[in-house]
């Protein structure tokens, strides 16, 4: 393994026919990182991540994968699950395992008892030797995640892993991704269940509508939302009209709770101080909560409004021009 | 090679541990075989057929016994020597069938005085009985199967009954089946040689003399050109002469069944892989021309494993039951062995084979990678299976005519060069022609590779489906990025 960073995409777009897929995408996964990879249906997470394992080619741009464009010989560092999950299904588990083991480099031995390693460790052992067709979906999906590490890969690219499985499974793949990083392995996951990206990642990169929305820590993207304070008050009181003149100018109404937002340089002390100060009549308090669906959505729908804008902007242009 | 050898074992175990495969490797023989044997069981077990000629006399019924028994004849004598039949050539156990029936004796008794007992002919398919009437409206019911006639086998429906009136008036032959005409081919063979004699007889001329004219007709012995270099062979025409054409037939037909047989085989895998959406997971492990190379050995593997134990099982079958073939079939089969294995017909003969199933296996390949179900592959398959008739009919007009011009012409397109190159080598085309051919197919397998190989590349990758069919054709040609694992 080379000492480059495992991904690197710089300025990359994809199109297909007139619809662009991937949109000036630059994004740079470091060793030894998880990182989420993060938008809606449609954004384009899958293509990038094809691109990143030169599945596809850019239209534009460049990857490097290990400081090289993806090649063979820097893919036998990468374990991949795609997206669309599927297997030989006359196959047996242990087979499966080993085959793809195999593709990568490993010796037939070696990949067998590796197989026969992974199967005992998510409970599969009794069904090694059975045939896929005669697994459960989720059975067979496990099976599939296990031939994507089974090479002891440094680099894990996952697209949506958790999507199919129900919780218990979802934990355990949880479990098994802190693993393999514990080991080494730098990973990579796309995902639309943010509650995963909030308890695995060092860092987040947003799409939407094919573009990169944002790319960095948990703390940057919460900071992006913007920090706020739930504030209850009875009687009807008007909290907006009183913190407005104490300098907290964005509050809103809900029923009797007002969600008070955090100018910069104010924290959540200096909110309640200026609360009581103006007398108001206060029920309960509390910072409020952030989480990342919070900020995803906003950021998407940012994106969204700032591309239905440009949209509507050029066509404006061209009715002009007509 | 590592990659393409792991993908070929394990396609080609995933296609031997299916029943499909174990089905067709037993079942292929024993079917051919009895396609094969099927003309001689129809013609053993045809029914014995039972008719009579209504005549004021014995002529007509008479020539027709003759023609009857004119085709046990010609069976006694091939079961006598069938190399020196077939050469032109008979052995003294033939000549001394061929005095006795001169001398009028029965088939029977001609094949007990030429040493022929252990041989057992077949029953005639015709046997005459006595007329159970005179009249159409007697013999009717007889006809019809209302009423049934004496025969030497007992009561018997009347198959045909054959009227001839005296004079110039036409004969009339009475059956209820039409469809079955060998009975009214020798009806007219026995009116042609009873007219000749009748003509002769008013010209003066005895039927003594012309059977002094029969006896006195000079043979034909074919024989063949041949060049200075192969003049020591002797000019006759034998059946080495004729083996490589047996074995050029033999060898087009079994490279078309088994281009047939497996391009299946990659069809359905890759329908399988497509269906169960693994292509992402192999070509981030897997150069694409290795995973294809891969698939194509996989397939290759199989046909030779077909091939090999067919191969094994009937030279197990065959030395088992060497000692019950007469030496005569022993020598035939050798001869058409033989004629395989040189090498200026076996080596054009695998390299048709190999181009020709890396062409139609590529293509298959490819179209695979298009259809997500069968029934979507059905759809392109067949004009492709239209097209792969054309050798098989092909293979019909080198029988008559190894040099018909037709399948000079229909060499030069390439997908049927694989088949039709075997055929025309016995017939010892000009060497640039052979060299020419063989250059072509080369380049034709290397375009079908390389098409089939982007095809694959839009099935596999971008999702492409049936519906892309037509739009690809204008797309195909200007080059895109290579692609990792390209």
């Amino acid at each position: 393994m080379t000492s480059s960073a495992p991904l690197e995409m710089e300025n990359v777009t994809k199109r297909f026919g007139f619809f662009t897929a991937v949109r000036d995408l630059s994004l740079n996964v470091p060793q030894g990182a998880i990182v989420g990879f993060l938008g809606p249906n449609g954004a384009g997470k899958s293509t990038s991540l094809r691109m990143a394992l030169g599945v596809l080619s850019p239209d534009e741009g460049e990857v490097r994968l290990f400081g090289e464009r993806p090649n063979i010989e820097s893919l036998r560092h990468v374990g991949f699950l795609p997206e669309e999950r599927g297997l030989y299904k006359k196959m047996s588990p242990r087979a499966i395992i080993s085959y793809f083991a195999r593709l990568k480099g490993m010796s037939a031995g070696e990949s067998r008892k590796r197989a026969d390693e992974l199967l005992e460790m998510m409970g599969l052992t009794e069904f090694g030797r059975s045939r896929i067709s005669k697994l459960s979906k989720g059975m067979s999906q496990k099976v599939q995640i296990l031939a994507s590490l089974a090479h002891r890969p440094d680099f894990l690219i996952l697209d949506e892993p958790f999507s199919g499985l129900d919780p218990v499974n979802q934990q355990g793949l949880e479990d098994l991704i802190i693993e393999e990083h514990k080991r080494g392995a730098t990973i990579l996951f796309s995902t639309h269940v943010m509650e995963h990206a909030e308890r695995l990642c060092d860092s987040i990169v947003m799409m939407a509508r094919g573009r990169k929305v944002f790319d960095g820590t948990l703390d940057e993207a919460f900071g992006a939302l913007g920090r706020a304070v739930l504030i209850g008050v009875s009687d009807g009181f008007d909290l907006d009209g009183a913190m407005t003149a104490k300098g907290f100018g964005e509050n809103e109404k809900h029923g009797d709770t007002w969600r008070v937002s955090l100018p910069s340089g104010r924290d959540a002390q200096d909110a309640l101080r200026a609360a009581i100060d103006t007398g108001a009549p206060i029920t309960s308090f509390r910072p409020e909560d952030a989480r990342l669906r919070d900020v995803f959505v906003s950021l998407v729908s940012d994106a969204e409004a700032e591309d239905l804008r440009q949209s509507l902007a050029t066509h404006a242009a061209k009715e002009e021009a007509a | 090679m590592r990659s393409i050898y792991l993908v070929a074992r394990r396609d080609y175990l995933g296609y031997v541990q299916a029943w499909g495969f174990w089905l067709g490797l037993l079942l292929t023989p024993i079917l051919m075989g009895v396609g094969m044997m099927a003309p001689t069981w129809a013609a053993a077990s045809q029914p014995t057929r039972y008719y009579t000629v209504i005549e004021s006399g014995t002529d007509f019924t008479d020539a027709l016994k003759a023609e009857i028994e004119e085709d046990r004849i010609s069976i006694a004598r091939t079961a006598l020597d069938p190399v020196g039949v077939l050469n032109g050539e008979p052995n003294e156990k033939v000549e001394a069938f061929d005095a006795a029936i001169d001398n009028g004796a029965t088939v029977d008794e001609a094949l007990a005085e030429a040493g022929g007992t252990s041989i057992e002919l077949p029953q005639a398919d015709f046997i005459y009985v006595d007329p159970p009437g005179r009249t159409e409206e007697a013999i009717q019911p007889y006809l019809l199967g209302e009423r049934a006639v004496d025969s030497p086998n007992g009561p018997q429906t009347l198959f045909a009954a054959i009227f001839v009136p005296e004079g110039d008036g036409d004969i009339e032959y009475w059956s209820e089946n039409i469809t079955a005409q060998s009975l009214l081919a020798k009806v007219r063979a026995a009116e042609r040689t009873l007219t000749e004699r009748r003509v002769f007889a008013e010209a003066g001329v005895s039927p003594r003399i012309l059977s002094e004219a029969e006896s006195r007709r000079r043979g034909i012995s074919e024989k063949r050109a041949r060049p200075a270099s192969a003049a020591a062979t002797g000019s006759q025409v034998t059946l080495a002469d004729r083996a490589p054409f047996f074995a050029a037939v033999m060898l087009a037909f079994l490279l078309w069944f088994l281009i047939f047989s497996v391009v299946n085989y990659l069809l359905m895998g890759t329908i399988e892989e497509r269906s169960n959406k693994i292509f992402d997971s192999l070509l981030t492990s897997v150069k694409l021309p290795d995973m294809l190379a891969g698939k194509l050995l996989a397939v290759l593997a199989v046909a030779l494993t077909l091939m090999g134990v067919w191969v094994i099982g009937a030279l197990v079958v065959g030395n088992a039951f060497s000692g019950a073939m007469p030496p005569e079939a022993r020598e035939m089969l050798f001869t058409v062995v033989s004629a395989i294995a040189k090498p200026s017909l076996l080596v054009p003969a695998v390299l048709s084979f190999i181009l020709g199933y890396l062409m139609y296996g590529a293509v298959f390949l490819a179209l695979g990678s298009l259809c997500d179900t069968i029934q979507e592959a059905q759809t392109l398959m067949t004009p492709l299976i239209v097209m792969l008739m054309v050798p098989m009919f092909m293979i019909v007009v080198a029988i008559s005519d190894a040099e018909s011009p037709i399948l000079s012409v229909m060499s030069w397109i390439p997908v049927f060069t694989p088949f039709l190159l075997i055929l025309r080598v016995p017939a010892q085309p000009p060497l640039w022609e052979v060299v020419g051919l063989l250059v072509m197919m080369v380049a034709a397998t290397l375009l079908v590779l390389w098409l089939a190989s982007r095809v694959y590349r839009a099935g596999a990758v971008h999702g492409a489906g049936v519906g892309d069919v037509g739009k690809w054709f204008t797309k195909l040609i200007p080059g895109k990025k290579g692609e990792a694992g390209s």
